[in-house]
């Protein structure tokens, strides 16, 4: 017994030594070894391109970088393990992260990389005007905007027009019109949601509402005014219509697959999402659906324009590994590499050639960027911590039941920040 | 065999014994120790993110005792704790005393009853959250047979989602059943051919003979489910992230949203919090109950 | 056999409430997983969509074929395996050596020790996160299979000397002062009398370290990142990317992971549970 329990010890260390080995053998070759932490990989859309970039980059850089992508599609999971790392005081070479504030956070922190010394030349070029602002903070850039998300509203046309409505609604009357008209007809009027973490498309129509009620600069302030502008108040009276009346009845804890497969199937008359989704859509459906801005109430015309995802690095003591991060990174975000990843439906914060042959609702959606008066960033984006975000769909669901106000809506959540 | 008190207090093996309690000392050191020391003093600061840390005190504590969120939350773990242990157990041990008695098919019941526990909790909760699904899930299509469908979201509705997330574990109740009966098999026939033979039907027969030989390992149970009961999580997470409005919300499922919102200070007292007030409880009930029953 | 006493009405009673429940929990327990199993054959519309009594139009056996190349399911089946072992090796041996000291031998700080050690079962692991991975990091052990089996193990220590200690002090000190007399060392009467004979209580703690490990996600999702260390709980978080979730595909994944504990089981539950039955827990 003795004798079996010593061996199963010695495999067990023998095990992990083995394992903890193949880790740190990398970084004593000449060949500098870095890691690329993302969820950008698997079945991610955008998977197949990042890899084909990483594969050419290490092609031209043999002998001399080597980059090893890592990471699973589980977007939260790699996100929740890249800030426990980042926690823990050890975050990856290079990884993708979303634009939270806790992670804007390890700004003030030196644990990473700081870019703002190298974008001022040739590099920070290859970004669309003023876009990397958006990734700025007292003057340090941590980290570089990479996805951008532009979020029209997007009508099945043809529900539409079996209710005999042949353009899209310009103004809150023609949209509560639609609303009533389709739900008679048997429709979902919106695609709503309260559960996932941020309770996604009822977020994004508040964000929408947001920006017809207060412009695009709805949300300059929200950090300080929120508790207390009464934009907001009424915002949310506009939402607790549209989501207690004009939805699905499994709304309340629904998460995202629902609401996608409802319009996917043809059920729900008006729907929002960003570019990477115009590939989940056939052609039929693709040719039935029209991309517009939300109606207007006091502005018209302004557009949900926010960084949907940033790329970013562990802060290097070794000048010539930090030179070999900036160089993967300035590869990355060429405007032929941009143009690679765009295949997959996103738009980029990267200067490129949009795609010849992208669909319609792609080139729809490139009008709609071209005309419109302002955008706004995501009230996710804008308000404060996760928990803060969560707080809008757990909120949401107690409003649509009638258990809170509109007004009070708005101060539970203030009581979170 | 008397020990003269020289010996008791200076055991000769205390080379073995330092030995043998080596290795669990090692490891309590690093995953228990460690952890929750820095659990514990980070949580008397206000550290977030990587900003310094500065000493508040008892800061974090009165903010969370405030919190009607957390509040709600430990209301909810007494919930959990008080119906594992005073409803599961007990349907456990009812299982476990009528399979004991060896009906037609036992062995198959036992072995259906105990297979949820070798599947992994979080694949049951995403079953369950299909199963409650108001438009196309199973739950409302066998009501909409009785003609009882009425579309009710069980897990978004604020009136029913607390019985829902505790339904979907009370009736699991097979690792629990699995250990009672094995002690009840270990229970002499003979004692209830002894308690026949004095008149006793099967009804008293668990109560007299039964019931008083299984009280270890009832206790043990109990303090199990409420231990689990304290420190519960995964389930609610997954099937309704704390809400609708934080009706569902645990101690556990807070305490994720503030160190995943990177506040660890907040956190951590949530933590601690945890720790002391389930140590309370379990030992508590366990001293009531060791002179009972 | 004892004549049986002749059965009243109300015998007949709570016999029909016997059977009514054994077998109600009886399909609580396996319905839904029946359902998981037909669900797993359907397209994603059809699951989201459809009525969720309807069978599947088309028998989409894709979705198992998917499920396995897609996520290299076998390597990670593989990992768990190698984990689950271990781990449950390494922590039977360390319990049952603590459990061994702690009830066959009086000395100072005995009760003290045990009170701590047990106390273990009250921590939530949850809160712990930042500190594990850190240790973890500083073990240089992160995204090793090493780190899953170190931290599984330390994690299921209070839970098996809990049971480990209460089976041990149900063994009769006499054999062990006899072995004495004749002069056992203190290391051989573990490895010769006690260990031995705390088999089915190992068994019981056993079997639970090892269901512990094959189901456990959170900290195997924090702990690795890359394929080289990951196990199989998390083949199941492939059918979720940013935007979407593939249910249909999910639910294939979730029932591969399910056969092999199923199989295993059905074919150890009499070893498992008469283990646990002679290893009767007597807290």
């Amino acid at each position: 017994m003795k004798r079996i329990a010593i061996a199963f010890l010695m495999l067990a260390l023998v095990l992990s030594f083995t394992f903890a080995q193949s880790a740190t053998e990398s970084s004593a070759g000449k060949e500098i070894e870095l890691k690329f932490v993302t969820w950008w990989t698997g079945a991610d859309t955008k998977g197949p391109y990042v890899e084909q970039i990483v594969n050419q980059f290490n092609a031209e850089h043999a002998g001399k970088i080597h980059v090893t992508l890592e990471g699973t599609n589980d977007a939260d999971g790699i996100f929740t393990q890249i800030m426990t790392q980042l926690g823990a005081g050890n975050p990856p070479d290079i990884f993708s992260v979303k634009p939270q504030d806790e992670f804007y956070g390890y700004y003030d922190s030196n644990l990473l990389m700081d870019f703002a010394e190298d974008l001022k030349g040739d590099w920070g070029k290859q970004f669309a005007e003023g876009i990397v602002a958006n990734t700025t903070r007292n003057g340090q850039t941590k980290s570089l905007p990479y996805e951008m998300a532009y979020v029209p509203i997007w009508y099945n046309m043809e529900i539409l027009n079996a209710v005999g409505i042949t353009e899209v609604p310009k103004t809150m009357d023609e949209f509560w019109a639609m609303c009533e008209k389709t739900k008679a007809a048997g429709y979902y009027p919106t695609a709503q949601m309260t559960g996932g973490t941020n309770a996604w498309f009822s977020m994004l129509w508040y964000t929408s509402i947001c920006g017809a009620l207060g412009g695009a600069g709805a949300f300059d302030n929200i950090k300080n005014d929120w508790a207390t502008n009464p934009l907001y108040v009424e915002a949310a009276e506009i939402l607790c219509k549209m989501v207690r009346e004009y939805t699905t009845e499994d709304v309340i804890g629904a998460t995202a697959a629902v609401a996608n497969s409802h319009f996917k199937g043809g059920e729900t008359a008006a729907y929002l999402n960003g570019p990477w989704w115009i590939a989940n859509l056939d052609d039929a459906r693709q040719a039935t659906t029209e991309m517009a801005f939300f109606p207007q109430i006091n502005y018209k015309d302004v557009l949900i324009g926010s960084v949907q995802s940033n790329l970013a690095a562990a802060n290097q003591k070794d000048p010539a590994k930090r030179a070999a991060v900036i160089e993967f990174l300035t590869y990355f975000t060429t405007a032929e590499n941009a143009q690679l990843v765009s295949n997959a439906g996103s738009v980029l914060a990267v200067k490129y050639e949009p795609l010849e042959n992208s669909s319609k609702l792609a080139k729809d959606l490139q009008a709609r960027i071209n005309e419109a008066s302002g955008f706004i960033p995501y009230w996710e984006n804008c308000i404060g911590t996760s928990d803060v975000v969560a707080e809008f769909g757990q909120a949401l669901g107690a409003m649509i039941q009638g258990a809170i106000t509109p007004a009070q809506f708005v101060a539970q959540i203030a009581s979170v920040m | 065999m008397t020990r003269n008190l020289a010996e008791k207090k200076f055991n000769r093996n205390w080379k073995g014994i330092l030995l043998f309690l080596l290795p669990a000392m090692v490891l309590y050191g690093l995953f228990f120790i460690y952890p929750i020391i820095t659990v514990i003093f980070t949580s008397l600061t206000d550290w977030a993110n990587f900003r310094k840390m500065n000493f508040v005190g008892f800061k974090n504590y009165v903010n969370l005792f405030k919190n009607s969120t957390f509040l709600t939350a430990i209301r909810n773990n007494f919930i959990w704790a008080l119906v594992l242990a005073f409803v599961q157990v007990p349907i456990a041990l009812s299982m476990a005393l009528v399979l004991a008695r060896k009906p037609r098919g036992w062995k198959l019941f036992r072995t259906v009853y105990f297979l949820p526990t070798v599947i992994s909790g979080s694949a049951l909760a995403m079953m369950w959250k299909a199963i409650y699904n108001p438009t196309n899930g199973v739950l409302n299509a066998i009501l909409g047979i009785f003609g009882a469908n009425n579309g009710v979201n069980w897990l978004g509705d604020l009136n029913t989602a607390l019985v829902a997330v505790i339904v979907q574990q009370v009736f699991y109740f097979g690792y629990f059943m699995v250990i009672i009966f094995a002690s009840r098999l270990g229970i002499d026939d003979t004692m209830y051919e002894a308690a026949m033979i004095d008149g006793a039907n099967i009804w008293q027969q668990e109560i007299h003979v039964t019931l008083p030989m299984l009280k270890p390992v009832l206790i043990t149970a109990i303090t199990l489910a409420m231990a689990y009961g304290f420190r519960h999580f995964e389930s609610t997470y997954l099937l309704t992230g704390g809400g609708p409005n934080h009706v569902t919300e645990t101690m556990g499922t807070f305490l994720y949203t503030k160190l995943s919102s990177a506040k660890w200070a907040e956190g951590n007292s949530i933590g601690t919090t945890i720790i002391l007030l389930g140590g309370i409880m379990i030992s508590v009930i366990r001293s009531v109950l060791s002179r009972e029953k | 056999m004892i004549a049986k006493t002749k059965l009243g009405p109300v015998d007949i009673i709570a016999k029909i409430f016997k059977w009514f429940f054994l077998i109600l929990f009886l399909l609580f327990m396996i319905l839904p997983l029946i359902w998981i199993l037909i669900s797993s054959f359907k397209t994603n519309q059809e699951f989201n969509l459809k009525s969720p009594f309807s069978l599947p139009e088309v028998w989409q056996f894709s979705n198992y074929a998917n499920a396995l190349s897609v996520s290299n399911l076998p390597r990670m089946f593989l990992h768990s395996i190698i984990v689950a072992i271990v781990t449950t090796a390494l922590n039977l041996v360390v319990a049952s050596m603590s459990a061994f000291a702690l009830s066959r031998e009086k000395f100072r700080g005995n009760k003290l020790i045990l009170t701590f050690l047990l106390s273990g079962v009250l921590i939530p692991i949850i809160a712990l996160m930042v500190p594990i991975m850190k240790i973890n990091n500083f073990l240089h052990l992160y995204d090793t299979l090493g780190a899953l089996i170190l931290t599984y193990t330390a994690i299921n220590l209070p839970t098996s000397i809990f049971l480990v200690h209460g089976f041990m002090s149900t063994i009769p000190k006499e054999l062990e002062e006899s072995a004495t007399i004749d002069g056992c060392s203190f290391l051989q009467r573990f490895t010769r009398i006690i260990f031995p004979l705390t088999k089915p209580g190992l068994m019981t703690a056993g079997t639970l370290v090892f269901i512990y490990c094959w189901n456990e996600f959170t900290y195997a999702m924090i702990l690795t990142i890359s394929e080289k260390a990951r196990t199989i709980q998390l083949g199941i978080k492939y059918f979720q990317t940013e935007f979407s979730i593939d249910y249909t595909g999910m639910l294939a994944a979730i029932v591969i992971t399910m056969i092999p504990t199923i199989v295993v089981y059905t074919f150890m539950h009499d070893k498992i549970i008469s283990g646990m039955t002679a290893g009767a827990v007597k807290g």
